[in-house]
């Protein structure tokens, strides 16, 4: 192999390994960021520890990378967070317990809100579809009507 | 049932909501008024290096009540307490109490100025970088004091300036006790 082609394989090694490094790099700041989007910064209000750049938001984010890198899983991590911090760091509550009745509630609420929405339209639907076929007439305009034409044939 | 009586609870549904979030979103996640996760846990062990070079660990301490403070030289709470966790240092570690106190998110040569200025002689470290001792502790803000009895378990954590009767009442107690 010459000297030339050993440089251009050498060359497309080292761009393919630094390619690879800073697409890693990406993907970890990305799980960071989704990790830390899941707990509440213990410092402010209302804030996520991602949206935060309080101090102890930040050495929080530092923490999550580490872990990452150490090869925790999302699990392990938050697990980590609830034992120090307690449930309070997770801004979505866990998915058991009592926690189940603020998961269903809303779901709950939209089914029983398109039930009563069905109903009405239907029942509604029902009461234009039955002024369709007898179109302002009620039994007591009917019996007036035969009445008067009673009364014309008697005449 | 009438239009209006609709109106009238799906208002009042809609209001009970709006208010419910507003609790939940500017009320319901004060750090302050959530309890600690800590409290009667053991305290997790830690190792770091004093600010003169010493290092120490939790473990160090065993068998003796601790007051572990975390603080800052930028925090103004800090400032207050300052002198009141050394008054507490110097009446009760000749009795068998220790005070350790951890600077988080600090920079060193700030921390040393605070210290010589509040005239702090108790022992004094920084955290790491990453600040693993108070994200270990569970810490939510500074200053936060974790009094830590002679078994190793955490029993209070004051949020806040904490006061000179709290940490005596606590080591008159842990040190009254065999």
């Amino acid at each position: 192999m010459n000297k030339q082609a050993l440089v251009f394989i050498t060359a497309l090694f080292l761009l393919l390994g630094s390619a690879f490094s800073i697409s890693f790099a990406d993907q970890l700041d990305d799980r960071t960021r989704e990790i830390a989007h899941k707990l509440r910064c213990p410092t402010c209000q209302a804030l996520s520890v991602k949206e935060s750049e309080a101090g102890l938001a930040v050495n929080m984010k530092m923490s999550i990378r580490q872990m990452l890198e150490e090869g925790k899983s999302e699990e392990e991590i938050l697990k980590f967070f609830e034992e120090r911090y307690g449930e309070w760091i997770l801004r979505s509550p866990k998915k058991e317990g009592f926690n189940l009745v603020l998961w269903i509630t809303p779901i709950a609420l939209v089914v029983i809100a398109s039930v009563i929405l069905i109903f009405l339209i239907r029942k509604r639907n029902l009461k234009n579809a039955d002024s369709n076929q007898n179109p302002g007439i009620d039994e007591k305009e009917k019996k007036r009507i035969d009445q008067e034409f009673e009364k014309a044939s008697h005449r | 049932m009438n239009r209006g009586v609709y109106f009238i609870i799906g208002g009042i549904v809609s209001l009970g909501l709006i208010g419910l979030m507003i609790y939940g979103l500017f009320f319901a996640s004060n750090p302050k008024s959530i309890p600690s996760a800590q409290i009667d846990k053991a305290a997790k062990p830690f190792q770091t290096t004093t600010f003169d070079g010493e290092p120490i660990s939790l473990e160090k301490f065993r068998g003796q009540p601790l007051v572990l403070n975390f603080w800052a030289s930028w925090c103004v709470a800090c400032r207050a307490e300052a002198r009141i966790i050394e008054r507490a240092h110097q009446d009760y570690t000749p009795k068998g109490a220790a005070f350790v106190g951890i600077a988080i998110n600090d920079k060193r040569a700030d921390s040393l100025r605070f210290i010589a200025k509040y005239g702090k002689t108790y022992i004094l470290a920084p955290d790491d970088k990453m600040g693993t001792i108070s994200l270990d502790y569970g810490v939510t803000a500074v200053p936060e004091t974790f009094l830590i009895d002679k078994q190793g378990i955490i029993r209070h954590k004051i949020l806040g300036s904490v006061d000179y009767r709290t940490i005596a009442q606590f080591l008159e107690e842990q040190l009254a006790t065999n």
